[in-house]
């Protein structure tokens, strides 16, 4: 049941996700163009390239989509509305969403073709880059929790969120999330004007479809986890705890997809040099200061 | 369409029996999301006055992503083959919509027909959409086939270059397995976009290619088998040593070149263009990447302009100028307007300073939309949506405008000029971006001015910014706007000069009049000089680098001299 629900709340969001996003880009406000494009996409040929490597071909679009979904599993909607309340569902994330990673390259691997395996290496270029800003704000997280269990966490910010408590935190997450959903401006793997669609470049028919599926999928995941990290969950007044999770996690969302549309494309060496030079060492102090926090703080 | 096996059975026909209920519902929502390939380039249909994404169909940038191949005006002989490609890597159900021109020989019937206007593209789109709608499965599986995509295939041994024959084999000489490549070809279309590949209309199987070296899949996998017609997979297919017994890394990379850090890397030579988001189309720029960094770096043009006589000798003035306006779609009024200076001062006609002040507005007017133009291509290649569509809005409310209407845009464009100067993470990106090499000549225009600043992207940007700024001051000071058109000469003769300063930079035109016809003429554009800077503007940086710095120089393929 709670699965059902989960995955409910997964695809409603991706959806509305999805309508906001042409309502942006065209203008018009289509509820049915979601539906429509996937519909489209169905009925479009499926082209395999000359010489792929057909196995990571065909398993990457279904290996992102997995991964999107996996990383949801453990985060809750409301106190008793997560698939699995693990007792190390920070880590979780974590794990999950290194498969990313594996996804991307497949991606840009398996059709053989310059310009998505320049844009998979690129991936793999910048991992540790926004890897580390993933685990290190996360570890703050849990340090003021005392907890790796992502219902305790939301607990934790009954009375202040995190993003008042770990400013700093927040930001470095919130970047680093959309360079790992490779959002633009953070999305060079699939540059466009860089790479001609990149690691995306190959992909038609149904099998694009599910890659565009997992990409906004993913994008959903990172927002609730940014939700439930930082923007205090499912706490809110009124509204019942699950529409306050959902609420939060469509703003987040909404804001990592327009945020690009305003800014042009970071140079691939600025991103790499910001986060290892500037990114990482604030990282540290947020660590550094949240534990002296937790500890002079009651 | 039989021996590739993957392709042989089109998904649409498969999916024709499986969903034999849904095919109704698939075949609307076809129709009702339409994505676009323009070929020559959204910035040509821009410079037509077209907008497109308001004619319901959505531009993309990749002939994968695209459900339509919309064709803007006459294309040159090379475009077409290019056409021809970019149409067979469009997954079926897919459509032709020609605006304007003429139908190419190269590819199908185009499925609609329509003028070079707003009204006729959006009706031929709702006509499109309702053909699809109606027929999308059964009109799509034709097989399409163009003798330009019809590769030969020639098998080479790796370790006897002079070992060459048209059937696979073992190599007399040393009993290695021979490896496929694809026989000399250069015509420049057929390597257009590498990964695209001419995939499913390939009637050879290439699989044996890894088979000639089953250690060296990586090799492979970087394009090679795809490009194997140029000089890298050549110089490259000593690796397959190996598929004979163990050799050393060190002995493998022997033969490689270098990179700047002394790696021995797989150089891989990737072409970018003609029709590539961000580039102008008909610029084909061939980049040879190592890892993300460019070694080498040429571009050249498919729809370049002939100087001088074009065999038939001589044209009637009007058609002279006719001729020049349309063969430059990215500048038409300034090379109109060249045309007629350099005619009229052959016959001697006298300079009319009313007529002088009408034709100088046009001029800045059309140098305000063009360089609006340039901003929006920029925000294809940034990624930077917003610019794209502020600018492509901009330029098509300016294009026609009177000079009252262009005044009143003065705010706007100051707005947005003032927008750009806020933009986080611009400056970073073009600062120190396309640095012109210090003396570089044959500079004109903005990039001229520019390179007495920073000569970078970022001084480039404002320099045109800047000179849209001043020609909105001259359009002020020149009353009514009036497009030049020729005045009557008569059945003069004589020799005449004219330059124009075009907003890629100054053109120059020397003709020969002979009885009011063109007996030959000699033409001279910036872009011809500005597409020698590439070389060395993309030489030793990362791929993103390069391509905004050849994009910042606003080249202009059509005004390159062949």
């Amino acid at each position: 049941m709670t699965l059902a629900i989960v995955l409910l709340a997964l695809l409603a969001s991706v959806w509305l996700l999805a309508v906001t996003e042409g309502w942006t880009t065209t203008g018009r406000l289509r509820p049915a163009a979601p539906l429509l494009s996937g519909l489209a996409h169905l009925g479009r040929e499926s082209i395999v390239p000359r010489t792929p490597d057909r196995v990571f071909f065909e398993t990457a679009p279904v290996l992102f989509l997995i991964v999107a979904v996996l990383g949801a599993a453990v985060l809750p909607l409301a106190p008793t509305l997560v698939i699995a309340d693990l007792a190390t569902g920070a880590l979780f994330i974590n794990a999950a969403l290194a498969y990313v990673l594996v996804a991307v390259i497949m991606a840009g691997w398996g059709p053989n073709g310059a310009y998505a395996m320049i844009g998979g290496w690129r991936f793999l270029g910048q991992l540790i880059a926004y890897a580390m800003l993933i685990v290190m704000p996360i570890t703050a997280v849990a340090m003021r929790a005392e907890s790796l269990v992502t219902t305790v966490i939301v607990g934790s910010q009954g009375s202040l969120w995190n993003i008042v408590y770990q400013p700093l935190g927040f930001m470095l997450f919130f970047i680093a999330a959309m360079a790992l959903a490779f959002r633009a401006p953070f999305d060079l793997p699939i540059a466009a004007g860089e790479l001609g669609g990149g690691v995306d470049a190959e992909y038609t028919g149904v099998r694009l479809a599910v890659l565009r599926l997992a990409r906004l999928t993913l994008v959903v995941t990172l927002a609730s986890a940014i939700t439930v990290f930082y923007l205090g969950g499912w706490h809110g007044p009124l509204l019942p705890p699950w529409a306050w999770s959902l609420i939060k996690t469509l703003a987040v969302a909404v804001s990592m997809l327009l945020v690009g549309r305003y800014l042009p494309r970071i140079r691939e060496a600025d991103l790499m040099r910001w986060c290892w030079t500037l990114g990482i060492p604030l990282a540290l102090l947020n660590i550094i200061v949240v534990g002296v926090l937790v500890l002079v703080v009651p | 369409m039989t021996s590739a096996p993957v392709m042989t059975d089109t998904g649409a026909r498969r999916r024709q029996k499986r969903f034999a209920v849904l095919q109704k519902w698939i075949s609307r929502a076809l129709a009702r999301s339409l994505s676009c390939l323009i070929v020559p380039g959204p910035e040509v249909a821009l410079a037509h006055g077209l907008d497109v994404t308001a004619a319901g169909l959505r531009i993309t940038g990749t002939p994968r992503d695209a459900g339509v191949l919309l064709i803007v005006g006459d294309l040159p002989e090379k475009m077409t083959e290019a056409a021809a490609v970019l149409y067979a890597q469009m997954p079926r159900p897919r459509a032709i919509l020609v605006l304007g021109g003429q139908i190419p020989s190269s590819l199908p019937d185009a499925d609609a027909v329509a003028d070079l206007s707003q009204e006729a593209l959006t009706e031929a789109t709702e006509r499109l959409r309702r053909a699809l709608a109606e027929s999308a499965f059964a009109a799509s599986t034709e097989d399409f086939d163009a003798a330009v995509l019809n590769a030969r295939i020639e098998y080479v041994c790796p370790m006897h270059p002079e070992v060459v024959q048209d059937e696979p084999g073992s190599c007399p000489k040393c009993g290695m397995d021979l490896v496929a490549r694809d026989a000399g070809d250069d015509s420049g279309a057929g390597d257009m976009i590498p990964e695209h590949g001419h995939d499913h209309e390939h009637h050879h199987d290439h699989e044996h290619h890894h088979g000639g070296a089953p250690g060296h899949s990586e090799h492979d996998h970087s394009g090679h088998d795809h490009a194997g017609h140029d000089n890298g997979g050549n110089e490259h297919s000593g690796h397959d040593h190996d598929a004979m017994g163990f050799m050393s890394m060190v002995e493998v990379t022997r033969d490689l070149p270098r990179s700047a850090d002394g790696l021995a890397m797989d150089w891989i030579e990737v072409p970018f263009g003609p029709v590539f988001p961000g580039l102008p189309g008909g610029l084909k720029l061939t980049l040879t990447l190592d890892g993300d960094g460019v070694t080498e770096g040429r571009a050249r043009t498919l729809v370049g302009m002939a100087n001088g006589d074009d065999g038939n000798g001589q044209l009637k003035a009007e058609t002279f100028v006719e001729r020049l306006a349309s063969a430059t779609p990215l500048a038409p009024v300034s090379y109109r307007l060249l045309a007629c200076l350099a005619i009229e001062r052959a016959a001697g006609v006298e300079d009319d300073p009313a007529t002088a002040r009408a034709r100088a507005g046009a001029l800045e007017r059309e140098r305000i939309a063009s360089h609006l133009g340039w901003l929006a291509q920029s925000g294809r290649q940034l990624g930077f949506a917003w610019l794209t569509d502020r600018a492509s809005t901009l330029q098509l409310g300016i294009q026609n405008a009177s000079q009252e209407k262009l005044i009143e845009l003065e705010p706007a464009l100051q707005a947005l000029a003032n927008r750009l100067g806020r933009t986080p993470l611009l400056k970073a990106r073009l600062k120190g971006t396309g640095v012109l090499p210090a003396g570089s000549s044959g500079l004109r225009g903005p990039v001229a001015v520019a390179a007495d600043e920073a000569g970078d992207a970022w001084a480039r940007l404002w320099q045109r910014l800047a000179e849209s700024t001043a020609s909105l001051d001259v359009i002020k000071s020149t009353g009514e706007l009036g497009l030049p058109a020729l005045r009557n000469i008569g059945h003069a003769s004589g020799i005449g000069e004219a330059t124009v300063e075009t907003p890629r930079g100054l053109a120059q035109l020397n003709l020969k009049l002979e009885h009011g016809r063109v007996k030959s003429y000699k033409l001279d554009t910036a872009c011809s000089h500005h597409i020698g800077l590439v070389a060395e503007l993309v030489e030793g940086r990362e791929l993103g680098d390069a391509l905004v710095a050849v994009g910042s120089l606003d080249l202009s393929p059509w005004e390159v001299l062949s």
